[in-house]
């Protein structure tokens, strides 16, 4: 079942008075989301991946098209008791503490005000801020206003999640922490929309993904497909004397990355056990033997060079 | 309730202005002072105070201390400006981005949050008058042993005069996003504008016609119907409290109405503006 559609979306931003010059931000954009995923969205700065969140909940209006998030229109409020939400680069009100924070956003979000308390504390030690719960949140680190976001985009109890960079400015043992957290959501059904630079992290924990590129989507599908494996073999072996590395080097045509490391590029099984059988002969031995795989970074670099070029 | 909560998250903020609070209870205490010290106690004193207030009797003497001198002009001024400078943030603040994002990813319509905004700052207003009216009297009244409940009326009066205020305010913070326009252009503008128009009006309703030509007449009273009227619902106020008769009530009306248009535009631009 979808929980986010949009068709040909398109948003226009006037960059003068008057609305002389327009910059496209968003191009015709259609896609779906289906509940349950973790659905992550990629692309360059400027490409057009906030401006999509913002359409999605309404804090800018679309100059074409449409959207539906529950099967219901986004100039209908009432799907967004059903959302959560951290925006990139949040900002608190700076006089509050954590734990008033959270109540806050939570009492917005329509929480029933008995099950307040409970439900911060609970969320405070998700995010590992239990200690900092009465500090004001001026004396906060990125890193804990980042988990504290992430901690009020769900105190609600939301069936769907936009976080945008959730991990901006986390450090790595926190990034471990929040991923979890969107595993441990995905888990329990939630449906997450992430935004984020970080190819790694969404290679990680994402089922499908889109790639955004000046407004225009360039490319939709899941990870598996989209970070597929290359027709380039790692070779580890034992050292390798000059006289085996010129035979591998005109024979086989290999890529030497060390005295006992190389790669070879083919589509041919036969060639490959070729090879094998040759190094046996002349007594290398094999430690591994692996398929290179194409990172989603090298996809998402292809794509964006394609594009430009 | 989220209605609700969001009144109270703003009213909560106004708490966060420790400074500006701290400056409206120093005006109190001053007040008080002022009134503690007061001497009613030997006849010199209170014929002193009889002439100096222009009052035939001593309960007509407090009366008009009450109105004109405690409810006066400068007091009005002093008074507004920093309820003014309180809530002038409040909106460009809710306004930053980073925040105005998560308010309205809320299930919160924009229309709410104006008027939200709107009804914090009355709220909260109207609680400081409260407590430093009923202060005020209470002290004279003690002093004095004239209990001139009238004066109390002058809580919703005021209010109403920051209502109307502050539906500009919230209108200009909307536009321009910025609390110190906000407060320039209410107190060094608008406020002293409408004095001025206040006062022509005045004069020409004292038959005065001849000093301002037709053109002129018609540009004061357009532009006086235009404005706000805080003077003249202050002079009503004053009217009220010492007991005189209100010739028109027709400031109370077209400062509705001023309000009704300012919360309608506020919430129409508010409404179809990208953040």
């Amino acid at each position: 079942m979808s929980i986010i559609t949009t068709n040909n979306l398109t948003k226009e931003y006037s960059t003068k008075f008057f609305g002389k010059k327009k910059i496209l931000a968003l191009n015709d954009f259609s896609f779906t989301v289906e509940e349950g995923e973790i659905f992550g969205l990629l692309g360059p700065n400027g490409a057009g991946k906030t401006t999509l969140i913002k359409l999605l909940l309404g804090i800018v209006f679309p100059t074409r098209g449409d959207a539906e998030i529950f099967g219901k229109k986004i100039n209908d409020e009432s799907y967004k008791s059903r959302i959560g939400y951290l925006p990139e680069n949040h900002r608190f009100p700076n006089y509050m503490t954590g734990g008033e924070t959270l109540v806050h956003f939570a009492k917005l979000s329509g929480i029933e005000w008995k099950q307040i308390p409970p439900k911060v504390d609970e969320m405070l030690k998700l995010v590992d801020l239990e200690k900092w719960k009465k500090t004001k949140i001026k004396n906060y680190s990125k890193g804990m206003m980042q988990r504290l976001g992430l901690a009020q985009s769900i105190i609600n109890n939301p069936d769907l999640v936009f976080l945008d960079e959730p991990t901006d400015g986390v450090d790595p043992i926190g990034r471990k922490e929040i991923r979890d957290i969107l595993i441990d959501l995905k888990n329990k059904g939630k449906t997450i929309f992430l935004n984020s630079h970080l190819l790694s992290e969404i290679e990680l924990v994402c089922d499908r993904v889109a790639i955004l590129n000046k407004g225009i989507l360039i490319k939709e599908g899941k990870v598996s497909d989209i970070a597929t494996y290359s027709d380039t073999y790692i070779f580890e072996t034992s050292d390798l004397q000059n006289e085996v590395l010129n035979k591998l080097l005109t024979s086989f045509s290999i890529t030497l990355s060390g005295t006992n490391l190389f790669r070879i590029k083919t589509t041919d099984i036969n060639v490959l056990n070729n090879l094998i059988d040759f190094l046996r002969t002349e007594k290398i031995l094999i430690h591994s033997m692996v398929k290179e795989k194409n990172t989603l970074e090298d996809m998402f670099i292809n794509l964006i060079e394609n594009r430009q070029n | 309730m989220i209605f609700i909560s969001f009144i109270l998250g703003i009213i909560k903020e106004a708490f966060a202005k420790k400074i500006v609070l701290a400056l409206i209870i120093i005006y109190l205490v001053v007040v008080l002072l002022v009134i503690y010290l007061l001497n009613l106690e030997s006849i010199d004193a209170v014929q002193t105070l009889l002439m100096a207030s222009s009052a035939n009797d001593f309960r007509q003497a407090i009366v008009n201390i009450q109105a004109y001198w405690i409810l006066g002009g400068f007091s009005v001024f002093v008074l507004f400006t920093l309820f003014i400078v309180l809530v002038s943030s409040f909106v460009p603040s809710m306004l930053k981005k980073g925040y105005i994002d998560l308010i309205i990813s809320k299930p919160i319509s924009r229309a709410k949050i104006i008027l939200g905004h709107f009804t914090a700052g009355i709220i909260f207003i109207f609680a400081a008058l409260l407590i430093m009216i009923t202060a005020i009297w209470f002290l004279l009244s003690l002093k004095s042993g004239v209990w001139n409940v009238n004066f109390l009326y002058s809580v919703f009066w005021f209010t109403y005069i920051f209502a109307v205020l502050y539906s500009l305010i919230i209108l200009i913070a909307v536009l321009t996003k910025s609390t110190i326009l906000t407060i320039l252009i209410n107190q060094l503008i608008l406020f002293p504008f409408s004095y001025i128009l206040y006062f022509l009006n005045d004069k020409l309703q004292a038959a005065a016609q001849g000093l301002i030509g037709g053109t002129g007449e018609f540009i004061i009273k357009f532009l006086y119907y235009l404005f706000p009227k805080p003077w003249d619902l202050h002079t009503i106020c004053q009217n009220i409290i010492a007991g005189k008769e209100i010739t028109s009530y027709q400031p109370v009306y077209t400062s509705l109405l001023f309000i009704v248009v300012m919360l309608s535009l506020t919430i129409f631009y508010f409404g179809k503006k990208d953040y």
